[in-house]
């Protein structure tokens, strides 16, 4: 029998932090889902029974599932080339993607907002150069939404993709070619499925990540954009009422543990550990 | 800090010889130094609403009695709710709306207004609650862009329905309150019709102008949206409109039907200083008091002889001054406090439909 690795006391610390300063209150609100304003299944059976709450619901997924795959194309070329450039350009690149990272979700949101909306620098530039004849509707819609999110993301797929991308060995494609694959078909028998731990866990990062958005649909989307996470808020705070809060909260988190098992199951969760 | 005058020695020997039940009601006004030693956290919404509540209540109330006031916030409903669930506050006095002061009333969250320590007679009694006084009017607004249009300019809820006069995209909150209310003004119900509000005319109404409406959820926010020229039309609080104006914003309101909202302090329930608490609130109903708050950012006086220090240039930018007055009313807190979680429900499946 292996005996317990001795190092397991230094994570105590930060088990500690979690389950204080975490696992507490999510586990008391989760709980007062059924237990809120009395103990029953009536806050699931509203959100059952009351249509609006599983269109939100859907709505998120929806909105979650179209910016996972966006975001991914994306950083797919910057991560490239961060991995295979220079190394002037790697540092170029990676101080460009942190810079954003840094700054406050709120500020950028608003700087998005600045930047699209009707008499913003976008719509100015598309109508001084004759693209369009009157400005484009950007904002408070799907398309700022999806700016916003898109734009805040990015870094969440660039890093764990530059990771798996700077360890394949430049000799692998060009044994592919010595091999007579075509370009193409080297890229992608390849060095794809090398890259495919940092695909993968980057869009669970950012899937999850928009499933709980809620600055960015507040502020760039419309109505038609509302998420599930600005409809737990309501329920908390113009409404106290935690039951439906924590029924919504374990609906959502429900979903997320579904969508992560799909992924074990088609893909393999141990595929993203690696 | 307090400046000794014959008047606080006086009134604070008095204070020392009395038990404070017998003091006479206008000792307590006059800076009896009693509450020496006691500290009274003040909590309300920020910025320069909150600046100007402390030089005009706090101060003033600090100097008089010998307490410290503490300045908290923002209000958070949330954590109100925390606070007094949880039988010791943190909070003694609070800013609130009045939907809020509805809800905390019927939900066991504050202490009951002691009008033995508060002179209530100096309210408009329209602003005189069981469990709340208040010190701020404000009113939802019918604003509009001074260079949008060319055939005059929105005067009523109506024609913020009407895209063929007054085209351009409008805003309105992204809540039901106020909302529907609007939609029905501007379908023809009076205002003393309004209540309880038939909701599916008024979303019938909202179906008009929603392809042209963008939502605002903060009170910055529809500023903004005014100011960068998004919206041309809509509805705002008056003081939003005031201040974007003052900035140098094209924007103006119409006073007709502005739709009247009040701002209360109250006493989170287990205030370990009650009486104290009771006695700033007391402080704010002094009419000079509130003739500042209005002349610092243009909210109006509950106490209407407050009204008479106005700044000339605030003043028509009040919605309490006797004109203002007649041409709105003020909103049902106690509809929407039954009401808001079953409409806002019903207004979010509106918005996605």
């Amino acid at each position: 029998m292996k005996s317990i690795d001795s190092r397991i006391w230094l994570v105590l610390p930060a088990v500690l932090v979690l389950a204080v300063a975490f696992l507490g209150p999510v586990g008391w609100l989760l709980a007062r889902a059924f237990t809120f304003p009395e103990p029953g299944l009536q806050n699931f059976a509203a959100i059952w029974e009351r249509p609006v709450y599983l269109k939100v619901l859907g709505n998120t997924l929806l909105i979650s599932a179209v910016v996972t795959p966006i975001v991914v194309l994306l950083a797919f070329p910057v991560a490239h080339l961060m991995a295979h450039g220079s190394a002037r350009l790697r540092r170029w690149l990676i101080f460009l993607v942190l810079v954003p990272f840094w700054t406050s979700l709120l500020v950028r949101a608003f700087a998005t907002a600045i930047l699209l909306q009707r008499h913003g620098v976008v719509n100015s530039l598309l109508v001084a150069l004759g693209l369009v004849d009157e400005p484009l509707p950007l904002l408070y819609n799907f398309v700022g939404l999806l700016a916003g999110c898109v734009q805040v993301l990015l870094p969440f797929v660039i890093f764990p993709l530059y990771s798996s991308m700077v360890r394949i060995d430049p000799a692998f494609m060009k044994a592919a070619a010595t091999l007579g694959a075509s370009p193409v078909r080297a890229f992608v028998r390849v060095y794809l499925p090398l890259t495919l731990p940092g695909l993968m866990t980057g869009g669970i990062l950012v899937f999850i990540s928009t499933l709980g958005y809620y600055v960015i649909p507040a502020l760039l989307g419309g109505p038609r954009q509302q998420m599930i996470s600005q409809m737990i808020q309501d329920q908390i705070a113009t409404f106290g009422n935690w039951g439906m809060a924590g029924a919504l909260s374990l609906v959502l988190l429900a979903a997320t543990g579904g969508m992560l098992l799909l992924l074990q199951l088609t893909v393999g969760l141990k595929e993203v550990a690696r | 800090m307090t400046k000794t005058t014959r008047r606080t020695v006086l009134a604070g020997a008095a204070a020392a010889t009395l038990p404070f039940g017998a003091l006479p009601f206008n000792a307590i006004g006059q800076g009896a130094h009693d509450l020496k030693g006691t500290t009274v956290v003040f909590a309300s919404w920020g910025g320069a609403y909150q600046e100007a509540e402390k030089a005009a209540y706090c101060e003033p109330f600090a100097k008089a009695t010998g307490a410290t006031v503490v300045q908290d916030g923002p209000m958070n409903v949330a954590k109100f709710r925390a606070m007094a669930g949880s039988g010791t506050p943190d909070w003694d006095v609070v800013d609130v709306t009045g939907g809020f002061l509805e809800v905390a009333a019927k939900d066991g969250l504050l202490e009951k207004i002691d009008p033995k320590l508060v002179h209530l007679d100096r309210i408009d009694p329209r602003f005189v609650h069981e469990y709340g006084v208040g010190c701020i009017v404000w009113s939802y607004n019918l604003g509009f862009s001074t260079t949008a249009f060319h055939n005059g300019t929105p005067k009523v809820w109506a024609d913020l329905f009407d895209l063929q006069k007054f085209p351009g995209k409008r805003t309105l909150l992204d809540q039901p309150v106020a909302s529907l209310e609007v939609a029905l003004l501007a379908d023809g119900v009076a205002p003393d019709k309004l209540y309880p509000l038939d909701a599916d005319r008024a979303f019938k109404k909202l179906d008009g102008i929603k392809k042209q409406t963008v939502f605002w959820s903060t009170n910055s926010q529809s500023q903004q949206l005014f100011v960068d020229r998004e919206v041309v039309a809509g509805i705002i609080l008056n003081g939003r409109v005031y201040d974007a104006a003052q900035k140098g914003a094209k924007i103006d309101l119409s006073w007709e039907q502005n739709i009247q909202a009040v701002d209360y302090l109250v006493v989170p329930k287990g205030s370990r200083n009650r009486d104290a608490a009771m006695r700033l609130i007391d402080t704010m109903t002094v009419a000079e008091n509130q003739t500042k708050v209005a002349n610092m950012i243009a909210y109006s006086p509950t106490n209407l002889a407050g009204l008479k220090g106005i700044d000339p240039k605030i003043e028509p930018w009040l919605c309490t001054t006797p004109e203002n007055l007649k041409k709105g009313f003020v909103m049902s807190q106690a509809y929407w406090r039954d009401n808001l979680a079953k409409l806002t429900e019903r207004w979010t499946a509106w918005k996605l439909a």
